[in-house]
């Protein structure tokens, strides 16, 4: 016990002594966070559409209200006024807008005499995503319109459907905070254990410890008792500071029980992390492979997770390696206790398999451990 | 007993042999000497007595325990002061030694008095709540020293403890060892590729040369156990043939072995003062201009030539792996 104590102790007093490599391990996350927050954010805004009006009549006028209001609220797209129709498509061309809406000049006169009324759409398709939300928003200012000549009768009972969110309205940004919790952890994980053994033999420290008495077991849990200690503070200031910066206020929405559990999956999430990354990395001998390989785990991981777009819409080999990644679990079971604020018996599966992966994990870190140069 | 003795210790690293059939014994309390040049295989002697590294074949036992069989019991025997310097940067001296201390479970009151006895004994006790990144390499080797100590280990090894240190910290160094020697009565083996630092510190003193043992005697023994006994050394003009030289003197029948070395012509002969005018002579039948002639009496480096052919300092390009810097585990080097 003395010497897997010496060993915790040795780690945290060298990790304390780089304050860079703290700042740094909480920064980073929460830099992730505002940059994924304001990359993605699950719809899509301020797409710039040109319109060209050719028609000044009472249905044109219409559409154009519409737009505008759209523009005004969801701000799903950004208008742009053009008179000629050669520039507007020049413009879509060199990529200043995603979409070129053309109104006819006989589009509201065609209504009127009951004619079938066209108007032309023209989207740059190269960026799907980002067409089908102009398609979308110009569909939403033509829907009804002209329907008011309808004959006039009875309106029949039509099925309603009401919008009904089970939880309490999350911003996309904040949807990501588990997320960003998981890869706190991950660098947590990254930057303590493993490294440290790699760096000790890097420096050459590792060769006057093998000397010693010091069992194999004594280094791997030392290294893992330090990095989970130093990670479980980094996930949980990560935590913090994030939700802090999207507003929402920790200590008015979690629960003595909310916070164990996010700790119980911290924990597991930590162990399982590390251990992977000792038996993937025990027996480089530069830290640059750690690097390397680190922001590569990091990616192949993170993504695959659902912690950015749903598991479920993923092919099925990826959906496969979803089901192994423990990264997976993580995500969902901090989802459903910190965004959901559901207790520990929402989480059990997630929390049993962390907690064998992080089992096997560690103990193939302690075979995988080579006590000799 | 022997603090030491192998048998026919071999390692190779795929087809490098870095050991070669060793054999030989430290008796308990001397202080022996491994001298070598670089890449000879002192270092890895070293890891395999330390257990660091199995041998491929061949015995070792350090304090009568085998090196492979009982490794555990082995490190608890053994103080080492590695090759390079391995104190933590980010920690204090004391930190550095404390640390140590407990990977041997010494307990905290034991632990704190040793520590502050030893960082007295190396000059380092004012300095002891300073980072060890803030230290020179002389207080730093200074350091490893006494970190060694800390368990009263009844054996120290060295590996190579002066290199790269100033002329002053070395003699710092060799007092430290003398003192330890003369005070514990330690069992000290030393690796250096410093003919003085041999000469100087060690009783006996074994010469090896592409992992193999080519001599092993005092410095006394080894000295008196090659013929030639005086050493000439002349120095020539510039733009002599060298060649041409050493092939006119290897000729003489009283010239052992003739070779150059940095700043001229090194010569083993059993004549002693009387072969020089006959050297001289000879030298200027072929035209070579003598500028300087010494008369030097044998050294351990003479010794060294005597064995290996070559001088220590004359060192072959290391052999490097191709991995080594790719983070790719190396297999020759180390």
């Amino acid at each position: 016990m003395i010497r897997f104590l010496a060993v915790v102790e040795r780690d945290l007093r060298k990790f304390l002594r780089n304050p860079m490599v703290v700042l740094v391990s909480i920064l980073m996350p929460i830099l992730y966070l505002i940059i994924l927050g304001n990359s993605f954010q699950g719809e899509l805004k301020n797409l710039p559409l040109a319109v060209v009006r050719m028609d000044s009549g009472p249905y044109a006028e219409k559409i154009m209200e519409r737009l505008r209001s759209i523009e005004a609220g969801p701000r799903t797209v950004a208008l742009y006024y053009a008179a000629d129709q050669g520039f507007a498509m020049e413009g879509l061309k060199k990529g200043l807008f995603k979409g070129v809406l053309i109104i006819p000049p006989d589009f509201s006169r065609d209504i009127l005499h009951k004619k079938t009324a066209e108007a032309g759409i023209f989207l740059d398709n190269s960026e799907p995503i980002a067409s089908n939300s102009v398609r979308n928003a110009v569909s939403a200012a033509f829907s009804g319109i002209g329907s008011e000549f309808a004959a006039v009768r009875e309106e029949r009972a039509r099925p309603l459907l009401r919008d009904i969110e089970v939880y309490k309205k999350i911003d996309y940004d904040q949807t990501l905070i588990p997320g960003v919790v998981i890869m706190a952890i991950f660098l947590g994980a990254m930057t303590t254990g493993v490294f440290n053994t790699v760096m000790d033999k890097f420096l050459g420290t590792e060769e006057s410890y093998l000397m010693t008495p010091i069992t194999k077991t004594d280094i791997v849990m030392g290294l893992l008792a330090s990095g989970l200690f130093i990670t479980t503070i980094l996930a949980f200031l990560v935590l913090f500071i994030s939700s802090l910066i999207l507003g929402i206020y920790l200590w008015q929405v979690l629960t003595w029980q909310t916070v164990f559990a996010i700790f119980l999956v911290i924990v597991l999430s930590t162990l399982c992390l590390q251990g992977l990354l000792f038996v993937m990395l025990s027996r480089a001998d530069h830290p640059r492979i750690v690097g390397v390989f680190g922001g590569f785990l990091n990616v192949i991981l993170f993504f695959p997770s659902g912690a950015i777009y749903p598991v479920e819409s993923f092919p099925w080999w990826l959906k496969a390696f979803s089901t192994v990644n423990p990264e997976t679990y993580s995500v969902h079971a901090m989802r459903a206790i910190f965004s959901k604020g559901e207790g520990l018996g929402a989480v059990k599966g997630d929390l049993a398999f962390l907690a064998v992966f992080a089992f096997i994990m560690v103990a193939a870190a302690t075979l995988a451990y080579k006590r000799r140069l | 007993m022997n603090a030491v003795e192998t048998i026919e210790l071999t390692k190779t690293f795929g087809e490098v042999r870095a050991l070669d059939r060793v054999s030989f014994a430290v008796k308990e309390g001397e202080l022996f000497g491994l001298l070598g040049p670089n890449g000879a295989g002192k270092t890895t002697l070293i890891r395999i007595l330390t257990t660091l590294i199995p041998p491929t074949s061949g015995e070792a036992r350090v304090m009568g325990i085998n090196v492979v069989e009982r490794q555990a019991g082995v490190r608890e025997k053994i103080g080492v002061v590695a090759q390079a310097l391995t104190t933590d940067l980010d920690l204090t001296a004391f930190e550095n030694m404390d640390i140590y201390g407990r990977f041997y479970s010494i307990p905290k009151k034991e632990r704190r008095e040793r520590i502050s006895y030893l960082l007295g004994m190396v000059g380092l006790k004012e300095r002891s709540k300073d980072l060890v990144a803030t230290y020179s390499g002389g207080m730093r080797r200074r350091l490893e020293v006494a970190r060694a100590l800390v368990h009263r280990p009844a054996f120290l090894i060295l590996d190579e403890p002066t290199i790269g240190l100033d002329p002053q910290s070395r003699l710092v160094v060799w007092d430290m060892l003398r003192k330890l020697r003369q005070d514990y009565n330690l069992t000290i083996l030393l690796t250096t590729l410093y003919m003085e630092e041999a000469e100087a510190l060690c009783e006996r003193v074994a010469i090896i040369d592409y992992g193999k043992i080519v001599a092993l005697d005092t410095v006394e023994g080894l000295k008196n156990g090659i013929p030639e006994k005086d050493t000439v050394e002349i120095r020539f003009k510039e733009g002599v043939n060298k060649e041409d030289i050493v092939r006119e003197v290897g000729a003489l029948p009283f010239v052992c072995l003739a070779a150059w070395e940095d700043e001229g012509l090194r010569i083993y002969t059993d004549k002693g003062p009387a072969s020089i005018p006959i050297l001289l002579e000879r030298f200027k039948k072929i035209g070579a201009e003598v500028t300087e002639v010494f008369l030097k009496e044998l050294t351990l480096e003479d010794v060294f030539i005597r064995h290996t052919g070559r001088p220590i300092r004359e060192e072959e390009a290391k052999k490097v792996s191709f991995f080594i810097g790719a983070g790719i585990p190396r297999r020759f080097g180390r």
